[in-house]
C-alpha cells in the first residue's frame, strides 16, 4: 500500500519531518516501510499557462506556439501536442530549452502523465486549476506488515500513527454534521447481519459525470490508483483516505426501491464491473434490487447499475462485510480488489456513514449542482462497545523487561485513541478505539505492543533469563543421522539434497505407482505433484548429472521418504541413500565394505532384482535379524556411461537396533586354533551360505569363521569352485586336544558331504 | 711345536676373516677355524699326550684364540649385515609426493554444516533440538498458531496443499506447538528442518527451504530476554559482535511481534547496496509467543510466558558462504557441494 506524504500532511498541520525521515519513524514504531517514491518532481516549477497563439511549422507535426506563462511572463515553446490550441489553459514548465526546427523553444507545456498528475499522455494537460498539486512522495509500507491493522488501510490510520509517533495534533476528514436527516430515499433489507453488520447508503441527484479536478486525479494516481470520473475517483479517495471502501450504483438502472444484502441463490448469474461474468453460489454474499445482484458485497460491483457518462442520480454504497466472507469469495472467484483486500481485514462498522459524511462534502466540490435526495439509510447490528482491558505496569514490566511511568503508558494510549482510566496503583482499564477493536487489539498483550512499540523496543536493555541448569532432552534419532553423515563423508561420499517432488514420469521410471504417491493438489510445476516415497529417484537424477563431468564420485542423501497412509498424517521414514559411480569398474563391494562399517555383521543376502536393479548385481541387507535395506548396481539402462552401485538404508529400522550395548568378556586365557577348508561348489553357489552351512556344524566351540579365497580351475572340475574358509576354535576353559579339534573337522566334512559338498582335505 | 700351530691357524684365519666377500665366505672360515670339526678342535684333539701342566697351557692358548676369532667374526658378521641392512633400506626408496590410495574424504552438505553449528550451539545453551513432519495437518500449521481458516494472515505463506487435506507445512512453527503438547513447561527447543512454499524459484526464491525454529518458555520471559539469546545467538554465528534491533512486526503466533535487524555486517552501519543504504539487514522475525498459541497448547499464559523465533537457515547458509544461487542448494552438483 502506497501513502502519499501531502496527503497525510495535510491532516497533520504541525507535520515538519519530511518523507524520509518518517519513513523510518513508521518503520520503527509501526510497519515496514518498502520505499519512498517521489512523485510529481515537475510540478515544483510548474505554473498556470493560457496558450496565445499557435502557429504551425512547415514539415513538422509540431507548432510554435506563444503562451502566457503569468508571473514568468510570454514564452515561446514547440510543442508537438495534438491538442495545443489558442485559449488552452495548460502547465508549462521551464525547462528543457532548446532549439527545435529552428527555433528557440524556451521550456515546454507538458502531458498529465509528464507531471505525474494521471496517466494521459495523448497530450498536453487541459487545467481548471493546478491547485493541490505539488510534488509528493508516495512511501510504500509491505502490506503483510499491516495484515493486522484494518486502519492503516487509509491515510488517516496512518496518519494517527504519525501523529502519535511525533506528538502532534490529528484533523478529521470526515465531519457528520454533513450526513442528511430525515427518512431515506432508499430501503435497505439486510438477511444477515454476521455477514453484512451494517449497510449504509445514500442517493444523489442532479449528478455530473466528468473527470475529477487535477488535485485528485493527482492524488489517486500518486498512490497507484487510476483516475476514472468523478464519481468512481470519489470512491476510491475516500477508501485511501479512511480504509472506508465504496460503491457507487447509477440509480436508473436500479430495480425497486430496495436494496437485499443476502447470499446469493445457487447458480445466480452475476456480469461484474470487470465485464466478467460469475455464476454465484449462497456462500457468496450479494448485494441485490428486485431484479437480481447488482455488486458481490465486499468484493466488486455490477456491469449494469455502473456509473456512466448519463448517469444523473447516484446510490452511493458505503457497508461493512463479515471478513472471512468476503475472503471467501474473493478466493473462490480468484478477484481480489481494493476493496476485498481491506474488507478481509476486517473493517469497522463505525466507518460506513464517516465515509458517507466525506463523500458529501467532496461530491459538492467535483460534481457542482449535486443535490441530496432524503436522509440517510442505514441498516446495523447492535454495536456493543468492545469490553475494557485491565492493563497493569507489572504485567507490562515482565513482558517488556523494562519499568515504564504511569504518565508515560497514558500519554502512548490516548495518543493512539485509547481511553485509559487508572482503576487502582499502577493499575488501568484501557477502552479501545471501534477501528482497532475488530480482531486487532483484544487483550492486554495487545497493548503491550501498544507501549513497547511507541516507547521504542531500542530503550530495551538485553538480558539473560534466571533459568535452571538442567540437560535438555537429547534427539537420537537426529544424533544417529548425524553419525551416519559422518562416516559417509569420511569414506569418501559426498552429502546431497534434493526436492522432496518428483515427477510422475520418474515414479514410472522405477516402476512405483503413482497412485500410491501424495499428490500436490497445487504444484508449482507439472512435474514436481508427486512427494517421493523413495530418495532413489533424485539420486538417480545425481548420479546421471555429475557422471557428465566426472570418472568417478560418491555421494549420498539422508531425507525422509513419504508415504501415504489410510488415515491422518503419511508416515515419513528417514533413509540413507548412498551411490558409488565409476565409469569404468563396479564399486559394489567398496560400497558393502561402508555399509559393514555402519551395520557390522550385516549380510548382503541375495534376492530378485527390481526393475531399476542389476538383475545379477543386487542383494537385500541384513542386520539383527531384520532386512534393513538393498544393495545392488542401478540396471545399465539406467545408466549408460559406466556402473553405480546404489545402498538404500531404512534408517529409522537401522536407528532402532543400533545403539551401544557393548558388554566386556574377558580376554580368553588359553590358546584357540585354527584349520581351513576348502568346499568345492558350483560356480554361482554363494559364499555366504557355504559360510553359514559350516558355521552351523562347528558347535559352540567354534569362535569365528572367516572366507579365504575361492578359485576355480584346473585341476578342479569346469563348473565347480574351491570356496576357502578358516575356522578358529578354543574354550574359555582349557586348551582343546588336537583329537577335538580334528572332532570338529570331521563332523562338518561329514555333515556338508550330507549336504552334497566335497571339500578339499 | 702346538704353540707354532695355534698361531699360524690364528693369523691364517684371521687374513681369511678380513678378505671374505660375503656372509657366506666368512660362514666358511667359522667353520674351518671355530667349527666342532673345524682346525682349533683338530689341535685340541692332539692335547691327550700332553703333561697336566702342558695341557692346562695349551688349552688356555687354545681357547684365547678361539675367543679372538670369535670376536673377529662376529665383528665381521655385523659388518656385513649393517651393509645389508643399508642396502635394503636403500632399495626400499619410495616417492612420497605421489597420492594415496583411495578415496579423498567427502562433504557434507553446507546447509548440515550450519545447521549442525546451530544446533551445538542451542544445546549448550540448555535447548532441545526437536523433530516435526514435513507434511502437516492444517491445524498445526495454521489454527494452532492463532492463524484460522479464511485469515488472512494465510497469504503469507503460500502453501502447498496435498490430496487428503493435508499440506506441506510452511515453516517450522508446528513444531513449537508438537514441542508444548509433549514436554509441556519450562521449555527450551529449537527445530530445524525442511519447509515448503508456492514460489516460483529463481537466483533467490526456493520452494523449498530450511528454517531453524526457536522457542523458550518459562514462568517470566520478557522482550529483554528475547534480545540477550538473539544477541548470543548471532554473535556466535558471526563471530563477531553484532548490534540488534527490534522494530514490528507482524506474525499471528506472536504478540508483541518483531522483525530483528541486524547493522549491516559489511559497512557496519553508514549504508551499502548489500543493506539497500539502511545500515540494516532483516534477518529474523520473533516476538512473544501469542497467549491464544500458548492456549490452545494447552498452557496457562497468566502463568507462563515465551518467545519464539525463526531463523531462515537457508539464507544464513547463503550470507555466511557468499552463494549468489539458492538453486545451487538443492541442485546435486558435486562442483558446487565439493567446496564446503
Ligand atoms: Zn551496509
Amino acid at each position: 500500500m502506497k501513502f502519499s506524504y501531502n496527503w497525510i500532511r495535510e491532516m497533520i498541520p504541525g507535520l515538519t519531518e519530511a518523507a524520509g525521515p518518517l519513513e523510518r519513524l513508521i518503520t520503527m514504531k509501526t510497519a515496514e516501510c518498502e520505499g519512498i517514491e517521489e512523485t510529481g518532481a515537475l510540478l515544483a516549477e510548474a505554473c498556470a499557462a493560457r496558450v496565445e497563439s499557435v502557429e504551425p511549422i512547415p514539415g513538422s507535426h509540431n507548432v510554435k506556439a506563444i503562451v502566457d506563462a503569468g508571473a514568468l511572463g510570454m514564452k515561446t515553446v514547440v510543442c508537438g501536442a495534438p491538442n495545443c490550441r489558442p485559449g488552452l489553459l495548460t502547465a508549462y514548465v521551464p525547462l528543457d530549452k532548446k532549439v527545435v526546427h529552428g527555433i528557440e523553444s524556451d521550456g515546454m507545456l507538458a502531458s498529465g502523465a509528464e507531471l505525474g498528475i494521471n496517466r494521459d499522455h495523448d497530450g498536453i494537460v487541459e487545467l481548471g486549476t493546478l491547485e493541490g498539486c505539488a510534488p509528493d512522495a508516495a512511501i510504500e509500507i509491505d502490506n503483510k506488515s499491516i495484515t493486522h491493522r484494518p486502519d492503516l488501510w487509509g491515510h488517516h490510520g496512518m496518519a494517527r500513527e504519525v501523529a502519535a509517533i511525533l506528538g502532534l495534533e490529528l484533523t478529521d476528514p470526515a465531519n457528520l454534521e454533513l450526513l442528511p436527516q430525515g427518512p431515506a430515499a432508499i430501503k435497505i433489507q439486510i438477511e444477515d447481519l454476521d455477514l453484512c453488520p451494517r449497510y449504509s447508503a445514500l442517493v444523489f441527484e442532479n449528478v455530473t459525470v466528468q473527470p475529477s479536478p487535477l488535485w485528485l486525479q493527482y492524488r489517486l494516481t500518486a498512490i497507484g490508483l487510476n483516475p476514472i470520473n468523478n464519481i468512481v475517483d470519489m470512491t476510491n479517495f475516500v477508501m485511501a483516505e479512511l480504509a472506508q471502501p465504496m460503491h457507487a450504483f447509477d440509480a436508473d438502472l436500479l430495480h425497486g426501491d430496495t436494496i437485499f444484502i443476502r447470499p446469493a441463490k445457487p447458480g445466480e448469474p452475476f456480469r461484474a464491473l470487470n465485464g466478467e461474468d460469475y455464476t454465484l453460489d449462497p456462500s457468496n454474499l450479494a448485494i441485490a434490487d428486485s431484479a437480481g445482484a447488482i455488486a458481490l458485497a465486499g468484493v466488486i460491483g455490477g456491469g449494469d447499475s455502473a456509473i456512466g457518462a448519463k448517469t444523473t442520480r447516484v446510490v452511493l454504497e458505503s457497508a461493512n462485510f463479515q471478513a472471512s466472507s468476503v475472503r471467501k469469495t474473493s478466493s473462490a472467484i480468484k478477484l481480489r480488489t481494493d476493496a476485498s483486500m481491506r474488507f478481509e481485514k476486517a473493517q469497522d462498522p463505525v466507518n460506513t456513514v464517516r465515509g458517507l459524511a466525506r463523500a458529501v462534502e467532496l461530491l459538492r466540490e467535483i460534481s457542482p449542482g449535486i443535490r441530496l435526495v432524503g436522509g440517510l439509510a442505514d441498516q446495523m447490528r447492535e454495536m456493543a462497545a468492545p469490553p475494557a482491558i485491565e492493563l497493569s505496569l507489572e504485567w507490562l514490566e515482565r513482558k517488556l523487561g523494562r519499568a515504564t511511568e504511569p504518565a508515560q503508558v497514558r500519554r502512548i494510549l490516548e495518543s493512539l485513541a485509547f481511553g485509559v482510566t487508572e482503576v487502582q496503583p499502577g493499575v488501568f482499564s484501557v477502552t479501545v478505539p471501534s477501528w482497532r477493536a475488530t480482531k486487532d487489539v483484544a487483550s492486554k498483550d495487545d497493548l503491550v505492543e501498544e507501549v513497547g512499540r511507541m516507547l521504542g523496543y531500542d530503550s530495551i536493555t538485553p538480558r539473560a533469563p534466571l533459568v535452571p541448569a538442567a540437560v535438555p532432552p537429547g534427539n537420537p534419532a537426529r544424533r544417529f543421522q548425524h553419525d551416519v553423515r559422518n562416516l559417509f563423508v569420511d569414506n569418501g561420499f559426498t552429502e546431497v539434497y534434493n526436492y522432496s517432488f518428483l515427477s510422475e514420469e520418474s515414479v514410472r521410471a522405477f516402476g512405483f505407482d503413482p497412485a500410491e504417491h501424495i499428490r500436490v493438489t497445487n504444484p508449482i510445476a507439472s512435474n514436481q505433484e508427486l512427494m517421493r516415497a523413495s530418495l532413489l529417484p533424485g539420486i538417480w537424477k545425481n548420479v546421471t548429472g555429475n557422471a557428465k563431468h566426472r570418472e568417478s564420485f560418491r555421494l549420498f542423501e539422508i531425507g525422509l521418504e513419504i508415504h501415504r497412509r489410510e488415515q491422518g498424517l503419511p508416515e515419513e521414514i528417514p533413509h540413507l541413500v548412498a551411490a558409488l559411480y565409476s565409469r569404468h569398474e563396479g564399486g559394489i563391494f567398496e560400497l558393502k565394505r561402508v555399509a559393514e562399517c555402519l551395520l557390522p555383521g550385516a549380510r548382503t543376502v541375495p534376492a530378485e532384482a527390481r526393475g531399476y536393479e542389476h538383475p545379477a548385481r543386487a542383494a537385500a541387507v541384513h542386520w539383527k535379524g531384520a532386512v534393513a535395506g538393498r544393495l545392488f548396481e542401478l540396471h545399465p539402462r539406467f545408466v549408460e556411461t559406466g556402473r553405480a552401485a546404489v545402498l538404500d538404508l531404512d534408517l529409522r529400522l537401522v536407528e532402532s537396533l543400533s545403539g551401544d550395548r557393548t558388554k566386556y568378556r574377558p580376554i580368553r586365557r588359553y590358546p584357540s586354533s585354527a584349520f581351513d577348508l576348502s568346499v568345492i561348489a558350483p560356480l554361482r553357489e554363494h559364499a555366504g551360505q557355504l559360510e553359514a552351512a559350516i558355521a552351523s556344524f562347528a558347535g559352540p566351540l567354534m569362535e569365528a569363521i572367516q572366507f579365504v579365497r575361492q578359485y576355480a580351475g584346473p585341476p578342479l572340475v569346469e563348473g565347480t569352485k574351491s570356496v576357502s574358509f578358516r575356522l578358529t576354535v578354543g574354550s574359555p576353559e582349557r586348551t582343546l586336544s588336537s583329537d577335538e579339534i580334528t572332532a570338529i573337522r570331521t563332523t562338518i566334512i561329514l555333515r556338508m558331504r550330507d549336504l552334497g559338498y566335497e571339500l578339499r582335505v | 711345536m702346538l704353540d707354532e700351530s695355534i698361531q699360524e691357524l690364528a693369523s691364517r684365519s684371521f687374513a681369511r676373516i678380513a678378505a671374505a666377500a660375503s656372509p657366506e665366505a666368512l660362514e666358511a672360515v667359522r667353520v674351518d677355524a671355530v667349527g666342532r670339526k673345524g682346525a682349533l678342535a683338530e689341535i685340541s684333539k692332539g692335547m691327550g699326550k700332553l703333561s697336566p701342566e702342558e695341557r692346562k697351557r695349551i688349552g688356555q692358548v687354545l681357547n684365547a684364540a678361539k675367543q679372538q676369532l670369535e670376536a673377529a667374526l662376529d665383528a665381521r658378521k655385523q659388518e656385513f649385515d649393517e651393509a645389508a641392512l643399508r642396502a635394503r633400506l636403500d632399495a626400499e626408496w619410495v616417492d612420497l609426493t605421489l597420492p594415496a590410495p583411495g578415496p579423498r574424504r567427502g562433504h557434507l552438505h553446507p546447509i548440515t554444516r550450519i545447521q549442525r553449528e546451530l544446533e551445538d550451539l542451542f544445546v549448550s545453551l540448555g535447548f532441545t533440538v526437536l523433530d516435526g513432519p514435513e507434511v502437516e495437518t492444517e491445524y498445526y500449521n495454521f489454527d494452532a498458531l492463532n492463524i484460522p481458516p479464511d485469515h488472512p494472515a494465510r497469504d503469507m505463506q503460500d502453501t502447498f496443499w496435498l490430496d487428503g487435506g493435508n499440506l506441506l507445512r510452511t515453516h517450522t512453527s508446528p513444531v513449537q506447538v508438537r514441542g508444548m503438547e509433549r514436554l509441556g513447561p519450562p521449555l527450551r527447543m529449537i527445530a530445524p528442518g525442511r519447509v515448503f512454499r508456492n514460489e516460483s524459484v529463481d537466483a533467490s526464491h526456493e520452494h523449498t527451504f530450511y528454517q531453524l525454529e526457536g522457542m523458550m518458555i518459562d514462568r517470566d520471559v520478557s522482550v529483554a530476554h528475547l534480545l540477550y539469546f538473539m544477541k548470543t545467538l548471532l554473535t556466535a554465528i558471526f563471530q563477531r559482535d553484532v548490534t540488534v534491533r527490534l522494530r514490528p512486526g507482524y506474525f499471528p503466533f506472536v504478540e508483541p511481534g518483531f522483525e530483528l535487524d541486524i547493522q549491516c555486517l559489511i559497512c557496519g552501519g553508514p549504508g551499502c547496496p548489500v543493506c539497500k543504504h539502511s545500515g540494516w539487514v532483516e534477518l529474523l522475525p520473533c516476538g512473544l509467543v501469542n497467549p491464544n498459541v500458548l492456549r490452545i497448547s494447552g498452557i496457562d499464559p497468566e502463568e507462563w510466558g515465551g518467545f519464539a523465533f525463526g531463523l531462515g537457515l537457508t539464507r544464513l547458509v547463503m550470507m555466511r558462504y557468499g552463494i549468489d544461487d539458492i538453486r545451487h542448494l538443492q541442485g546435486g552438483d558435486l562442483r558446487f557441494l565439493e567446496q564446503f
